[in-house]
C-alpha cells in the first residue's frame, strides 16, 4: 500500500504501486524536492542524481522500488540548518560558491552531489583523478573549469576540517 | 583570469545607430530604400544597416518605481525584464543599479518581471545585448531613486538635503552620522516619492563601489541550496500533468485525432484535442499517466517526405542564382576571374541546443485569464502566442518568467508553453508540462546547417585584394518574423551574422543565400556567428600559408578601419604575447588563431593542440576579449569559458542529421557534448578598449572552432574544412 522513503534524514510516506514509478519523478512532483532535476531520463546527463547509501545514482532511471531501504540525500539535504535556523554549507557546496562555478545551475545538483561522494571514497583526489571522478556529469553552460577547481578545493576545506 | 586591463585610447564612445527588430522597423526603412534605388541596393544598404547597428536595443521607458521595491525591513528588490539562463545578466545588471542607488549588496534581491509590470521587453533575453542595453537605463534609474530617498530622507530628518547624504540604504546627517534612517523605514513613512524633474547626476568613476568588482553571483545561492526555481520547478495547488502528441517525422502533421481509448487510461482527467490546429494532447494525475495515455489516443499522421541528410546538404548550397550581395566594397569582378589564388569550401552542421531543462511550463487558465509560468526567453512572445491560441486578450494573460536552465537560443520557443495552456485550458485546472528529451530536440527549431564557398586574390606582400564569400544556411531569424520581412530582405540577417568581413580588404563581396528546409531552424548562441566565423577565419588561415605570412601578422595587415581595428589588434598582440605565439611549441603540439569582432566586443583566441591515439586533443584556449567596459571580470571570464567549451563541443562533437525524415540522434549519450576530460585549460585575457559595455553572452564563441581547425592544420597539415573537425 504505502513504503517509507528516507530523504534527508527524514522519513516519507508513499504509495508504493505501481513501484516502477520512477525516483525522479516521485522526489520532484510527489514530495516537492524540485533541487534534483530532469535532463535527459536515460541516465546520460546526470543533472538527476542523488546519492543512495552515499553512491551517486541517476534518479530519472532508478525505480521506487530499488530505493526501499536506502538513505537517499539530495541536493536540499547537503546543508545543515541549525535550531537557529542558521544554514551551514556543506564544504561542497561552499568551494563551489568560492569558486563562483555556477552558471545556469541547473546540471550543479549532480556536480556537487557527485563531488560528495567522490571526496568521500578519495578525500585527495589528483587532477586526473577529479576529471575522472567527474567527467560522466555533463555541464552545457562550459563551467568546466571551475568545477574541476571547486572540487580540489573542497577537498582542502574537508581536510582542514577533518574530512567529510 | 586577468585583471582587465584598460586599452580605451578613444575620447568618444562610437555612435551606432539603433534598430528594432521586426517587420515594423526593418520593414519602412526597406520600403524606403526601395523607391529610391531598387532591390538589390536596398538589400545590400539594409545588411549594412544591420551590421552596424551592433544588435538590437530595448525602448523600456519605465520609471525608476517599475524596477525597484523597497520594503520595511530594506530589502530592495530590483526587478528585471531579462532572464537568468546562467549568462549573470542578474548580477551585472544589480551591480549597475545598486551602485547608484547606494545599496548594500545583501541587502539587494533581484527578481524577474513578470509581464505587465511596466518592463514588458520586446526583444526578449538575446543577442548579448541585456547588459549593453539596460546598463545605461538601470544606472540612471538607481540614480534618480537615490536623489529621491534622499530628498524624502531629509525632510523626515528634517534636514536640509544638502547637509544629508545616501550611503548603503540609509540617509545621514552627514554631520552627525548616527542621525540616519534606512531606505525602508523612509518608504515606509513616505506618503509619496518624488521622481526627479531633471535625471539626477550619476556617480563619478573614483565613487563607484560594485561597477568593475568581481561582485558574488546574485543567484548562486540559492542554486547552491537547491531552492533557485526554475521553470520547470513551479508547482500550483491542484496542479495536473500534461502529454502532447508531437509529430514523428519533421514534416509531419495531424491529420485526424480523436480520444481514442485514452480517456478511460489510468488518471487521465481530460483529453484535449483540436484537430484544426493539429493538437492532441492528455491531462492526468501523473505525468507517467499523461505519456502512457498518449498511446491511447487515435491519431491518424501525414508524414510527408522522409527527409534524408543528403537532400538537406544539397538544399543548403550557395552559388548559382538567387543570392543577395549583402557586403560589396570595390569590383571583385575581373580580380577572380581568371582564377582565385586561394579558394575553398566549408560546412557547419546542425546542432542542438542541448540546454538541460527542456521546454516546460505551468499554465492556469481560468475564467478567461490566463497565468504561464515559464522558462523564457521571450515572455512577451508567449503572452501574444498563448493569446492567439486560446483566443484570449493578451491583457489577460500574466506571464511569470522563472530561472533558465539554460537557454542558449532555443527558449524563445513558445511552442511548449502555448501547449500547457491548451491543456489547462481543456482541463480547468493548472497543467504542468515538460517535454522529454527527444521531443526537446526533434520537436523545435534546431542550428541551421550552413555552406561557405570562399575565394581570394593576393597581391604582392601578402596582401589581399580580393575576398569573395557566398555563404548559404537555413533559416535563423526569418521564422520568428513576418513573413513580409523575408520577402523584402531576401536574406536572414541571424544567418550571416559573421558572414561580413571586417577585414580592410579593397574588393570584397559577400552574398547570402537563404535555405529553404522542411523543418525549423532558428537562433542558437551567436547565430551565424560560430559558422561564419569557422569559415572565414579557417579562410584566412589558408591565405596566410598561401602568402607566406604569419597568420597574426595577416590579421594585422588587414586590421578594420577605426577604433574596432585599433581593439582588434590590441587583442590579437595580447593573446599571440600570452600564449607564446612566438615561442616554441611543446613537442607534438601546434597553435592556431582566430577572431572576430561581433555585436561591438573584440575576441582573440589561440588554441595550442596534439593528437593523440588519431584524435584531436586541445590543451589550451587562451582567450583574449574586449567587451568594452567590464562590469564584473568574474561574470565576463565565465562567459568566455563557457564559450570556449560550449565552441569546442561543436568544432569537435555536436552533429545533428535527418534519417528516414527524423531529426537524429535523439538523445544524449548519442548526441556527444564535451565533457570534462576533453576540457583544456582555458585562459582569459580581459580588456576594455571601448567606454561603454558590449555583449559577452555570444562574441567569444565565435572564434574558437577556427583557432582550433588552424592549430590542427599547422600540427598536421590537414586543412578540416567541416564540422565536427575529423581527421582523416
Amino acid at each position: 500500500m504505502t513504503m517509507n522513503l528516507s530523504i534527508n534524514g527524514q522519513s516519507y510516506t508513499v504509495a508504493d504501486e505501481p513501484s516502477s514509478r520512477l525516483l525522479l519523478w516521485v522526489l520532484r512532483d510527489e514530495l516537492g524536492l524540485t533541487g534534483t532535476k530532469f535532463g535527459c531520463g536515460i541516465g546520460m546527463c546526470g543533472s538527476c542524481t542523488v546519492l543512495m547509501d552515499g553512491q551517486p545514482t541517476r534518479a530519472c532511471i532508478t525505480p521506487l522500488a530499488a530505493a526501499a531501504g536506502k538513505a537517499i540525500v539530495t541536493l536540499e539535504g547537503l546543508a545543515t540548518v541549525g535550531a537557529d535556523g542558521a544554514v551551514t554549507l556543506h564544504p561542497v557546496q561552499r568551494a563551489f560558491e568560492e569558486e563562483q562555478v555556477h552558471q545556469c545551475g541547473y546540471c550543479m545538483t549532480g556536480q556537487m552531489l557527485t563531488a560528495v561522494a567522490l571526496l568521500r571514497s578519495n578525500p585527495r583526489p589528483s587532477e586526473a583523478e577529479i576529471v575522472a571522478g567527474m567527467d560522466r556529469v555533463l555541464c552545457r553552460c562550459g563551467a568546466h573549469v571551475r568545477i574541476k577547481r571547486a572540487v580540489a578545493r573542497a577537498a582542502e576545506i574537508a581536510s582542514q576540517e577533518g574530512g567529510l | 583570469m586577468s585583471e582587465p586591463i584598460n586599452t580605451d585610447k578613444s575620447k568618444r564612445g562610437i555612435t551606432r545607430r539603433q534598430f528594432l527588430i521586426g517587420a515594423g522597423v526593418t520593414g519602412v526603412a526597406a520600403v524606403a530604400a526601395l523607391r529610391v534605388a531598387g532591390l538589390p541596393y536596398a538589400r545590400l544598404q539594409i545588411a549594412e544597416f544591420l551590421d552596424s547597428s551592433g544588435g538590437p536595443p530595448i525602448g523600456i521607458d519605465a520609471p525608476a518605481s517599475a524596477w525597484f521595491e523597497i520594503m520595511p525591513d530594506n530589502t530592495v528588490r530590483l526587478f528585471l525584464p531579462k532572464v537568468e539562463m546562467g549568462q549573470g545578466v542578474h548580477t551585472a545588471l544589480a551591480q549597475a543599479a545598486a551602485d547608484e542607488m547606494e545599496v548594500a549588496w545583501e541587502q539587494l534581491e533581484v527578481v524577474h518581471a513578470a509581464t505587465g509590470r511596466g518592463l514588458d521587453d520586446p526583444v526578449g533575453t538575446s543577442a548579448s545585448n541585456s547588459v549593453s542595453s539596460l546598463y545605461p537605463i538601470l544606472r540612471q534609474a538607481g540614480a534618480d531613486m537615490r536623489q529621491m530617498l534622499r530628498t524624502e530622507g531629509a525632510r523626515q530628518l528634517a534636514r536640509p538635503v544638502d547637509d544629508t547624504a545616501a550611503e548603503l540604504g540609509y540617509v545621514f546627517v552627514k554631520a552627525e552620522p548616527a542621525q540616519r534612517r534606512s531606505y525602508g523605514a523612509i518608504v515606509a513613512a513616505a506618503e509619496t516619492l518624488t521622481p526627479p524633474e531633471q535625471p539626477a547626476p550619476l556617480k563619478p568613476p573614483a565613487e563607484l563601489r560594485y561597477i568593475g568588482q568581481p561582485m558574488p553571483r546574485v543567484d548562486l545561492r540559492a542554486k547552491v541550496l537547491g531552492q533557485a526555481i526554475f521553470g520547470i520547478d513551479v508547482r500550483l495547488p491542484g496542479m495536473l500533468y500534461g502529454a502532447v502528441a508531437h509529430p514523428p517525422t519533421v514534416e509531419g502533421t495531424l491529420k485526424r485525432a480523436a480520444a481514442g481509448t485514452a480517456g478511460s487510461l489510468p488518471g487521465v482527467v481530460q483529453v484535449v484535442i483540436d484537430e484544426k490546429s493539429g493538437f492532441a494532447g492528455v491531462v492526468a494525475d501523473s505525468r507517467e499517466q499523461a505519456y502512457a495515455a498518449l498511446g491511447g489516443l487515435d491519431l491518424e499522421w501525414e508524414l510527408g517526405h522522409l527527409w534524408q541528410q543528403a537532400e538537406v546538404e544539397e538544399a543548403v548550397t550557395a552559388g548559382g542564382s538567387g543570392g543577395v550581395v549583402i557586403q560589396k566594397e570595390g569590383s571583385v569582378r575581373g580580380r577572380l576571374r581568371e582564377g582565385a589564388a586561394v579558394e575553398a569550401e566549408y560546412r557547419v552542421p546542425m546542432a542542438y541546443h542541448a540546454h538541460f531543462e527542456p521546454m516546460t511550463a505551468v499554465a492556469d487558465v481560468r475564467d478567461g485569464s490566463a497565468r504561464i509560468y515559464t522558462s523564457t526567453q521571450a515572455a512577451v512572445s508567449v503572452r501574444g502566442d498563448v493569446a492567439e491560441a486560446l483566443g484570449l486578450d493578451a491583457e489577460a494573460i500574466v506571464v511569470e518568467q522563472a530561472y533558465l536552465g539554460a537557454g542558449l537560443g532555443h527558449k524563445v520557443e513558445t511552442k511548449a508553453a502555448v501547449e500547457a495552456a491548451r491543456l489547462s485550458q481543456g482541463a480547468g485546472r493548472p497543467v504542468h508540462l515538460v517535454w522529454s528529451r527527444p521531443e526537446d530536440f526533434q520537436n523545435s527549431f534546431v542550428r541551421p546547417p550552413t555552406h561557405h564557398i570562399l575565394r581570394a586574390s593576393l597581391i604582392g606582400d601578402g596582401m589581399i585584394e580580393s575576398w569573395v564569400h557566398e555563404q548559404a544556411s537555413g533559416k535563423v531569424a526569418l521564422p520568428f518574423l513576418p513573413a513580409i520581412a523575408g520577402t523584402i530582405l531576401g536574406h536572414d540577417f541571424g544567418a550571416w551574422r559573421g558572414a561580413r568581413t571586417s577585414y580592410t580588404i579593397p574588393n570584397v563581396e559577400t552574398i547570402a543565400w537563404v535555405a529553404e528546409l522542411p523543418f525549423l531552424t532558428g537562433w542558437w548562441r551567436g547565430l551565424g556567428l560560430l559558422p561564419n566565423t569557422f569559415a572565414v577565419e579557417c579562410f584566412m588561415d589558408e591565405i596566410a600559408v598561401a602568402a607566406g605570412v604569419d597568420p597574426i601578422e595577416l590579421r594585422l595587415r588587414h586590421l578594420p578601419a577605426g577604433l574596432s581595428g585599433e581593439r582588434l589588434r590590441t587583442a590579437l598582440l595580447a593573446v599571440a604575447d600570452r600564449a607564446g605565439w612566438n615561442t616554441p611549441t611543446p613537442a607534438g603540439r601546434a597553435r592556431g588563431v582566430a577572431c572576430c569582432v561581433d555585436y561591438g566586443t573584440v575576441v582573440a583566441n589561440v588554441a595550442e593542440v596534439s593528437v593523440e591515439n588519431g584524435q584531436i586533443r586541445v590543451h589550451k584556449i587562451t582567450a583574449a576579449i574586449d567587451p568594452g567596459v567590464i562590469i564584473n571580470p568574474n561574470g565576463v571570464a565565465a562567459q568566455v569559458e563557457g564559450n570556449v567549451v560550449m565552441g569546442l563541443s561543436s568544432a569537435l562533437l555536436e552533429e545533428a542529421t535527418v534519417v528516414d525524415g527524423v531529426l537524429t540522434p535523439a538523445n544524449f549519450g548519442a548526441y556527444r557534448i564535451l565533457p570534462l576530460s576533453a576540457t583544456p585549460e582555458i585562459e582569459v585575457v580581459l580588456l576594455q578598449g571601448d567606454s561603454k559595455p558590449s555583449g559577452i553572452g555570444e562574441p567569444p564563441i565565435g572564434p574558437v572552432a577556427p583557432a582550433v581547425a588552424n592549430a590542427v592544420y599547422a600540427l598536421t597539415g590537414q586543412r578540416l574544412r567541416r564540422l565536427p573537425l575529423q581527421l582523416g
